[in-house]
Order: structure tokens, then sequence, then C-alpha cells
């Protein structure tokens, strides 16, 4: 068992009477003085955040990427088949199972009130989506658990507000934070069945912001496994 | 592994008779009456083959209502010279136990804990008052029959209500009734207690809300001039309940709970919780997500090390330290952010491994960062290890004994600066650490400068460890899981959002080595469930802070300063 034992010399005399610790001391001060200057002057500079980054819940809309399995669960649930455009929800409330706060949700589903011979006749639509986020952890169980990969986390993290009825946001308000997000940056983070990529960067590299905070010294990515390629 | 074996426990059997050893997934409890109770950890504290010298934990399990004993008390002991732990358990009849503290003054924090939240009493106990609770309140919260909810007996409304106006009125998740909040006569009444003789005119307070307190700590002094004579600590300002919430939420959706613990590493709270979960399922986590996460702790510990450096030399008077520090701590955290997608409530492990794998580039990030990270701590050591003010700052300030270390279950960078090697990463080999090299640091004396050495060093071993880690990783295929695959869907559920995942009955303890200690997690289960029976978190941070008010007593107040920064407790792994 490599056990090691830490203490130092006592100071010398020498180091004593010179000063020889203070004038250490100060040469790796002195040699900070001529640095750059790297905190990011926020919020006039920002750092994109990477695309992993947990921030504020989306609801995904219906775009022709979904995952294989879409179909079958609007089936299983009987839900009536969404559009190009209409939530992707299914109302099964897995996320609000998967969640460590589970009050925080406020997730419905109504029947369509159409005539018996409709098409539609019998099938429910996901009418109310509640979240009200000053509770939430940000942990991200719930977009893990998502059958239909609707719910998802975006990149934005300011949610300050004067009231708590700010807080909670609700399905069109959520739909319209995913929409924005998969536009912005949904081909970083999405594959095109709306899994993660496999290829997500660590973070993104056309932020140079992120150089300042690297001390304008920073890595460059490169794959992680021996048969990784870029 | 690091349990007394059966066999040797069932010698105990023999030999007094009374003693029930029972075994589950390799750690083995013994139940002893109560009546025999301190006779019996007397003898496996003092017995030279069995040396359970150590104290780690003491808590009890609430059975229910219906069952009649209803409480039972568990004590966790520690061999250093065997390696290996033990647990000891006897009934609670009529709520009361013997008192622990005659034989370890360890205990007496912990027996304080168990009666404010068990409402069970320690005879012989010298002040047995609330730990985390105020004086006055009425409840044991940790019993079964207390909601999870709390009662809500206050009226409290929102703020945005009676200053701002806001119709808040039957907005979804909104109730003026809260739970029960001190008021300042409580508040005096708790403080009364805590400290009920003082020998001087003047009880300096300290904080709770003082930055040199790192958190919300609350300290007393009974000062006489300069110098302490009597200290205690008020702390629970930060209490949330997270041994009750981790006995009402599913498997996995406990992991961002603990992350709320000890902010400051809190990928290392996720681990020891994933490590004492996945030892009652009793699986093997994939070698890639072995090598991850150990790569991560290490990570998470120089980030945490950083933090202590930056704030414990500002509070000594040395600014320009806490700046440095903070960009360092910036790049590591960024990486984390990148891996996992939150920069301090990480929630990346799971129960079976990690819930993702690593981002392209993560590891180029890592072994850029751990090529810079060995100069800029030299860079730290040359403004303060040979620093004259630093020196007399931290010289024989506030010494800590070998003794302390076993009497107050003392663990991490406080006990290795003691001179104890006390390393769990050693001792468990959890995940990848059988398998990398590295050493302990150890100091000499025990006193703040050797608490500072130790953590130094720390930070290097955790650099090698990281390299190491990535050097593996490197070989290791894109492909290769990094997360558990079970063999069977119906025998054996694990999923990574945590829905349906059940853990089998059984009790387990165990604990991954903390930037702050060992945090243990005790899991009891009676029956197979989606949720655990009984919770326990051992904190390090909580024993470590107590032997504060030891180790200050006839120093200095000046000195208060220096030893709370080099025990680094962060209040809420020590409030729960
Ligand atoms: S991020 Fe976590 S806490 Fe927030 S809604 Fe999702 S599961 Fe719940
Ligand atoms: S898990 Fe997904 S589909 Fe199901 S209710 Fe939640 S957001 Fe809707």
């Amino acid at each position: 068992m490599g056990i090691k034992k830490v203490r130092p010399k006592p100071q010398t005399l020498v180091e004593k009477i010179f000063f020889l610790d203070f004038i250490k001391g100060l040469k790796t001060t002195i040699k900070h003085l001529w640095k750059k200057v790297i905190t990011v002057d926020f919020p006039y500079e920002v750092v994109t955040p990477p695309i992993r980054f947990r921030g504020i819940h989306g609801l995904r809309t219906v775009d022709g990427t979904e995952g294989p399995e879409f179909e079958s669960w609007v089936k299983r649930l009987k839900i009536k088949p969404p559009e190009i455009g209409e939530t992707r929800c299914i109302a099964c409330k897995f996320c609000q199972a998967a969640c460590p706060v589970p009050e925080l949700f406020d997730i419905q589903a109504e029947k369509l009130d159409v005539p018996e011979d409709h098409p539609h006749y019998g099938l429910k639509v996901m009418t109310v989506f509640n979240m009200d986020l000053s509770k939430c952890t940000f942990c991200g169980l719930c977009t893990q658990a998502c059958p239909t990969d609707c719910i998802i986390m975006t990149d934005i993290y300011d949610l300050s507000a004067y009231t708590r009825r700010n807080w909670v946001l609700d399905k069109d308000m959520l739909t319209q934070i995913a929409n924005d997000f998969v536009a912005r940056r949904g081909k970083e983070k999405f594959n095109e069945i709306s899994q993660w990529r496999e290829d997500q960067k660590l973070w993104p590299e056309y932020d140079k912001t992120r150089e300042k905070l690297w001390d304008f010294n920073m890595p460059k990515l490169g794959p992680n496994y021996q048969d990784q390629t870029a | 592994m690091s349990w007394i074996s059966v066999e040797k426990a069932k010698k105990l059997e023999e030999r007094f008779g009374y003693p029930k050893v029972s075994e589950s997934k390799g750690v083995v409890s013994v139940e002893v009456p109560k009546d025999k109770f301190i006779e019996f950890l007397k003898f496996l504290k003092e017995d030279k083959e069995y040396d359970f010298r150590m104290f780690i934990d003491l808590t009890i399990i609430d059975h229910g209502e219906k069952e009649d004993p209803r409480f039972q008390g568990v004590v966790i002991l520690f061999s250093p010279s065997n390696q290996e732990r033990i647990i000891v358990k006897t009934w609670a009849l009529d709520e009361t136990l013997p008192t622990l503290t005659t034989l370890w003054k360890g205990a007496k924090w912990a027996e304080r804990e168990a009666w404010d939240m068990f409402g069970i009493k320690f005879e012989g106990h010298e002040n047995l008052v609330r730990m985390l609770l105020w004086e006055t309140y009425p409840y044991h919260p940790l019993r079964k029959d207390f909601p999870l909810e709390g009662i809500k007996d206050t009226y409290l409304p929102s703020l945005n209500e009676t200053l701002r106006g806001d119709v808040l009125e039957g907005m979804f998740n909104y109730d003026r009734m809260h739970t029960a909040i001190p008021t300042m006569e409580d508040l005096e009444i708790t403080q009364k207690k805590r400290m009920p003789v003082k020998t001087s005119q003047i009880v300096l307070n300290w904080g709770p809300l003082h930055p040199g307190t790192h958190g919300t700590i609350w300290f007393l002094f009974d000062l006489d001039g300069e110098y302490v004579r009597q200290c205690d600590i008020i702390i629970g300002q930060l209490h949330r309940g997270v041994e009750k919430l981790g006995e009402n939420v599913n498997w996995q959706q406990f992991i961002p709970y603990t992350d709320r613990m000890d902010y400051i590493a809190a990928i290392n709270e996720n681990h020891a919780y994933v490590l004492a979960a996945e030892k009652l399922l009793g699986i093997e986590v994939p070698e890639k997500a072995k090598w991850i996460r150990t790569m991560m702790a290490e990570l998470s510990r120089i980030n945490s090390h950083l933090l202590w450096l930056g704030t414990y030399a500002l509070d000594l008077g040395a600014l320009t330290m806490f700046l440095y520090t903070f960009r360092e701590r910036e790049k590591i955290m960024d990486i984390i952010e990148g891996i996992s997608g939150a920069r301090f409530t990480i929630n990346y492990f799971r129960i079976g491994g990690v819930f993702a794998d690593l981002p392209y580039g993560a590891l180029d990030a890592i072994e850029h960062l751990t090529k810079d990270l060995p100069k800029r701590i030299d860079d730290y050591e040359t403004l303060l290890t040979r620093n004259r003010i630093w020196l007399s700052r931290n010289k024989d300030v506030c010494i800590i004994t070998e003794e302390d270390v076993y009497d107050f279950g003392l663990t991490g960078a406080v006990a290795r600066a003691s001179g104890v090697p006390y390393d769990i990463r050693k001792i468990d080999k959890y995940d990848a650490y059988g398998e990398v090299e590295f050493d302990i640091p150890v100091g000499e004396t025990g006193d703040s400068y050797d608490r500072y050495l130790v953590r130094m060093e720390e930070m290097r071993q955790s650099i090698r460890i990281i390299q190491q880690c990535v050097a593996k990783l490197r070989k290791m295929s894109k492909n290769d899981p990094y997360f558990f695959q079970t063999p069977d869907e119906k025998k054996l559920k694990v999923t990574i959002d945590g829905r349906g995942m059940k853990l089998p009955a059984g009790e387990v303890y165990a604990s991954s080595d903390n930037p702050r200690g060992e945090l243990g997690f005790y899991i009891y289960n009676k029956k197979d469930g989606l949720k655990a029976h009984r919770m326990r978190i051992r904190s390090g941070a909580f024993y470590n802070l107590q032997v504060f008010t030891k180790a200050i007593i006839g120093r200095p107040i000046a000195d208060a300063i220096t030893l709370l920064s080099t025990i680094d407790p962060v209040v809420g792994e020590t409030d729960r």
C-alpha cells in the first residue's frame, strides 16, 4: 500500500532573513500581471452551453424524425395520430413517474368531442401540460423516460422572474421553447430518429468565448476511443 | 472484502452465547440483547484480536408502528488493524438505549441525531438535545408515521402575494400553509439548551450567516479572554430530510437528491449511493462505466479541493489564491458540464453505470487539463507552503490526534493528516480503484498545516489516477457498454430512468472516499421494493465537524477559522 508522508523541511535562516518566501510569492503574482483577462463579461458576452446542457424543458412536435416506435405508442394510448407540427406528447405520464418531484407536473388528456362515425372517435389528445419549474431539480430523468422523445431539455438557463407564476410553463410555451431549440441546435444534439447523436461534442467548437475561460489555451477535441472516428 | 468474515463472527457467538450473526451481500451483522449491548461493544473495542476501535456510525431503524419491538439500534464499527467492519444491532426496548459515549466520544452527535429524528432516549448521555431541528419542535420526523410532506400547520403565504399583490390563489402546486419554521424564541431556547452551563460572561455567536462559516453553521464559543473554554455547534439550518426522501422515492430518483448534499463534490455523493445500491442489487457494472466513474470522481475531488484551497486561503487573508483556484475550477466544471449537462448538481452516475457515454473530445480535454494542473498546483504551493504568515497561522494549530480519529470516527483528509492511512479507495477498492496506482498522503502531527499538505498531495495523486483512467479508456471501444445490461429483464430490471426498478431485501453498507471523508450509505430493505425501508447516510463532514468542538478548546478564537477551513465540512452534507 503506497503511503506518502508529507512534511516539508522547516524554513532556513537564509529564507527567513532575506524574505525569500515573499519574493517567490511575488514572482508568481507578477507573472500573472501580464496575462490577458479571462473573465467572461456576462451578459454582454455569453458562453454557449454544451449540447448536453440540462436547461429549461421543451415539448417537441412531430416533424418526421420520430423514433420507429412512435406510432405504436400513439395507438397503444389511444391518442389521435398527430399531424406534422402537432405535439408528440401522448400523455403517458412516464416523465412524471420518473421525476423525483412528480407534483411539479400537471398532465391531462381528453377524449375528442366528435360524432361516432368520425375516424377520431374515442381517441384522446393531450390538453394540459403544466410544469412548475420552480420545483424542478433539472436532473433530466424525465427526458430519459419519455418514450416518444417529446420532452427534451434545452440550453436555456435563464429562468429568473418576479413572480412564481412565470415559473409555471404551459404546453404552448414548452412547445415554443422546443421548436426554437430544435431549429437552433437540433442537428447538434439529435439524430434522424430523435435520439442523442453518438458524436455529440464535449462543447461547441464554434463558440470562441469559451477560449477565455480556458486561459486562451483550448484543448483540441479528438476521438475518445481507439475505434472512434471524427 | 473489508467485512469481518462470518466464521470470525460465529466465534463471538460461541464465546458469548447471546449474539446472533447474520449476513447479507457480504455485510455481517451481529444482534445482541440490549442489556449486553455495552458489554459486547466494549469487548469488540478492547479485544486485541477483534480491535474494532474506530467508530463509524450509529443509527436507528424504525420497523413501523405495528411492530413490537419497533426500533432497532445499528452501530457500524471498523477495525484499523484488520481493515474490516462489523455491524452490531440491538432492539431499543421502551424507546431507550444505553449511551455509547462512554466508549466513543464521537457517538455524542449521532445519539443526539437519533433522538432528534426517532425520539430514542440514550441513557447516560450528557446533554441529549436535538441535533438538526430546534428544541421546541414537537415531532420526530424519521419515524414511519410522520408524513413525507410534513405537517403543514403554519400560515405562510408567498411574498409574491403579500408584497407584490399577485393572485396565486388556485395556482397548481401552491399552498399558503407551510410546515413549521422556528421563531426567534425557539432559537433562543435552542441556543440556551445547547450550552446549559457557561463558564464566562461572554458567549460569542459565530454564524449562522457568516462568510467564514462556509455555509450556515452556528457556533457558540464560551470565551475566556481570547481563548475558547467550551464550544458547541448548532447545525440543521439546511436540513431537508434527505434520508426521509430516500425512503420515499425510487432508486434512481434519489440520485438528484444526493447531488444536493455535498454540492461541491456532487459526483462523489452520487458515487457512494450507487455503490451501495449496486451492492444490494448484487450487480457488476461494465468495465467502461467503472473507469469513467473513477475518472469523474477524481475530477470532482480536485474540483472540491480547489474550492477548499481558495476559500481557506481567502479566510486566512490570501485573496489572490481564490482567484487562481477558481480559474482552474472553471475548466473542470466546463468539462463536467460538457459530459453530464450540469455544472453543479451533476446526476451523471446511475445504479448500473452512467447515463451516457463520454461525448466526443472529452478525454482530450481531460488530458489537456491534467497536463496543465500540476504546474498550477506548484504555483499555489510557492505562494503558500513556505510563506511565513501561512506557517505561523497553520503550524501546530489545533492538533487532532490519532486517538481522536478513532474516537470521533474521523475520515478523509482529516484522519490522514493525523497519521491514519484510512482510505476507502484502498480498503474497498470499489470501481477501478483496485487497478490504479496511487499513494495515500499522511501527515505526522495532525495540525492544520498537515491537513493542508495532505489535501495538496491528494490533488496530485488524483491527477495520477485520472491519467491512468484516460490511458485505459483510450484502449476501449466506442461500442463497449456504459450501462448494466441485464441478461433477463424479468428477473432483474435496471433502468436508466429508474421506473419499475426493484431492489431486493437485505441490508448493505457501502461507502466512498469523498473529499470530505467517508460518505456511507446504509440501506435496509425489509422486502423487495421500489423504495428503501431505511436509508441512512453516514456523512463524513458531520463526524469531522464534531471534532471541532474538541480541537478548538484552549485555542484563541482566531484559530476557529483555520480549524474550520482545514476540517472543510459542507453544510449540505452535515445537515442532509
Ligand atoms: S428534470 Fe428532473 S425534476 Fe425536472 S421535471 Fe424532469 S425529472 Fe422532474
Ligand atoms: S413521457 Fe413524453 S409523451 Fe409521456 S407524458 Fe411525458 S412528455 Fe408526454
